[in-house]
């Protein structure tokens, strides 16, 4: 029988990760259950929901679909960099509305916006751009993607963009509209 | 859901990756070629396909190229789907292969899927194939022994069945300078995005005269095929009579032209003597008929953008 383990030697959020796994390990597995990176979700786990959307080497691809072999000597960025602080709070037990005014340096808002989240993150906060939440990671950065390649769509741009993001609430109308949001604030418009 | 196991092999240079397979192919090992995936993973993952050992080609940067040579184009294998979108030699000068991008899969599978993957995979409903074949498109095939050409009409074989032996790889699409006048529409799958029917019409036009139309049709028969429309009945059409005929899309498009595209799909299969593929989703003669729908939309777009000048025979 052939050695069916693979090591894997990958830079995940900026820090270099080292593993041994079975090489039939897929990539969103890797990240939830070697490295604990929780905010990656598995959907449907047949490259068609889009939740387990991270970004290999800068581009947003279905992790369930892209074996950890296969990112071995590349980078991997997921929901968790987006807002570190925010992550490194919460995993201490803290709370999202206390991690932003914290990583803001003052006292709580009269407005529970997370000032530390990514602009993307800030825009599904206003426009209640999610329901159950669990597509949300994956639709974050399919429209961090998104924005980086287009950064001014329209509303029919932003939706063929999700076309690989499934949301089975079906809150689609403030995902998109927090996507243009994010366009508009990222553009400094 | 994960694979069945399997030992993981990276290729680091193409002639590491043809040695490899041919030491394979000599041993009679269970080997495949793994490019982006997203195909080969999801049959894995469903245990379609249990391949004893991948050979991973994906950081194979000199199978990654694209370029241009007078109005040629040679696609590497390993070019992105998402490459090809983002390359304006693409969008410009070969607006069909643009069409069926813009259609294909999703943005994330177009981010690693490849060109040489799918024509590897052969898989009957893909939408690449009939562009490439209404392009008249050849398919550069390495091995140990050397570098072959085969057109891409000789290429595909049948239901992931292809004319790629087991020691040989992809490693390049050349694509023939083409007439402005090209267009790919599909009917997709709502869930899969796969096309339940595909065509692509490729139309030479000189003046005011359509001199020659390709058209290439997926989904409905074991692999993409092309049709021969009677080039008598197209050239008796000035191309402003055929935009004209074809102006007010499905609700008008002439029941005649219809006809004569159904007419041409099943004369084609019948040559082939392919039958037409039948599933849960649509049924072979509502296959067949979407195709010559597709096959029409497609033409009417191809001719909105063919190098005639509008009007040109009032």
């Amino acid at each position: 029988m052939p050695d069916v383990d693979v090591d894997v030697d990958v830079t995940v959020n900026g820090v270099p990760r080292r593993a041994r796994v079975p090489a039939r390990t897929l990539l969103v597995h890797f990240l939830r259950d070697n490295l604990r990176l929780t905010g990656t979700h598995v959907g449907c786990d047949t490259t068609q929901c889009g939740a387990c959307t991270v970004a290999l080497d800068g581009v947003a691809v279905k992790s369930c679909t892209v074996l950890a072999a296969q990112a071995s000597g590349h980078e991997v960025t997921t929901i968790e960099s987006l807002a570190p602080d925010l992550a490194e709070i919460t995993a201490r037990g803290g709370t999202l509305a206390a991690a932003g005014s914290r990583a803001a340096g003052r006292e709580p808002p009269a407005s529970p916006e997370p000032v530390s989240l990514h602009p993307v993150q800030r825009a599904f906060w206003r426009h209640h751009g999610l329901q159950c939440g669990y597509c949300t990671p994956g639709m974050v950065m399919m429209i961090r993607q998104l924005l980086a390649d287009n950064p001014d769509p329209t509303d029919a741009e932003v939706r063929h963009a999700l076309a690989g993001n499934i949301c089975r609430c079906t809150g689609y109308q403030n995902i998109v509209a927090a996507a243009l949001d994010a366009a508009a604030e990222l553009r400094g418009a | 859901m994960f694979p069945a196991d399997f030992a993981y092999a990276r290729a680091g240079s193409l002639a590491g990756a043809l040695a490899q397979l041919d030491a394979a192919a000599t041993a009679g090992d269970n080997v495949k070629v793994l490019a982006g995936g997203q195909s080969l993973l999801p049959m894995m993952k469903l245990r379609l396909a249990t391949p004893a050992t991948l050979l991973d080609i994906g950081d194979l940067a000199e199978l990654k190229d694209i370029a241009a040579d007078g109005g040629q184009l040679r696609i590497g294998a390993l070019a992105t789907y998402r490459d090809l979108q983002r390359d304006p030699r693409i969008t410009a000068g070969f607006p069909a292969i643009a069409d069926a991008l813009t259609v294909l899969a999703d943005p994330q599978v177009r981010a690693r899927g490849t060109v040489g993957g799918a024509l590897a995979h052969g898989d009957p409903a893909a939408d690449l194939p009939p562009v490439l074949l209404a392009l008249n498109a050849r398919v550069t095939i390495a091995s140990r022994a050397g570098t072959r050409t085969v057109a891409l009409e000789d290429f595909l074989r049948g239901v992931f069945s292809t004319d790629l032996a087991d020691d040989e790889l992809v490693t390049a699409v050349t694509v023939p300078a083409a007439p402005a006048g090209q267009a790919y529409e599909k009917f997709a799958h709502p869930a899969s995005h796969l096309p339940l029917a595909g065509a692509c019409t490729v139309i030479e036009v000189q003046g005011k005269a359509i001199t020659g139309t390709r058209v290439a049709v997926t989904g409905i028969a074991p692999r993409a095929f092309r049709i021969d429309l009677p080039q008598r009945d197209l050239a008796s059409r000035s191309v402003s009579a055929l935009r004209a005929e074809l102006a007010d899309g499905d609700s008008a498009g002439g029941p005649e032209l219809d006809a004569m595209l159904a007419g041409a799909l099943e004369a084609a299969m019948a040559a082939a003597g392919a039958e037409p593929l039948a599933d849960q989703h649509a049924s072979g003669p509502f296959r067949v008929h979407l195709a010559a729908v597709m096959a029409r939309r497609a033409l009417a777009r191809a001719l909105s953008r063919a190098d005639a000048p509008a009007g040109a025979d009032e």
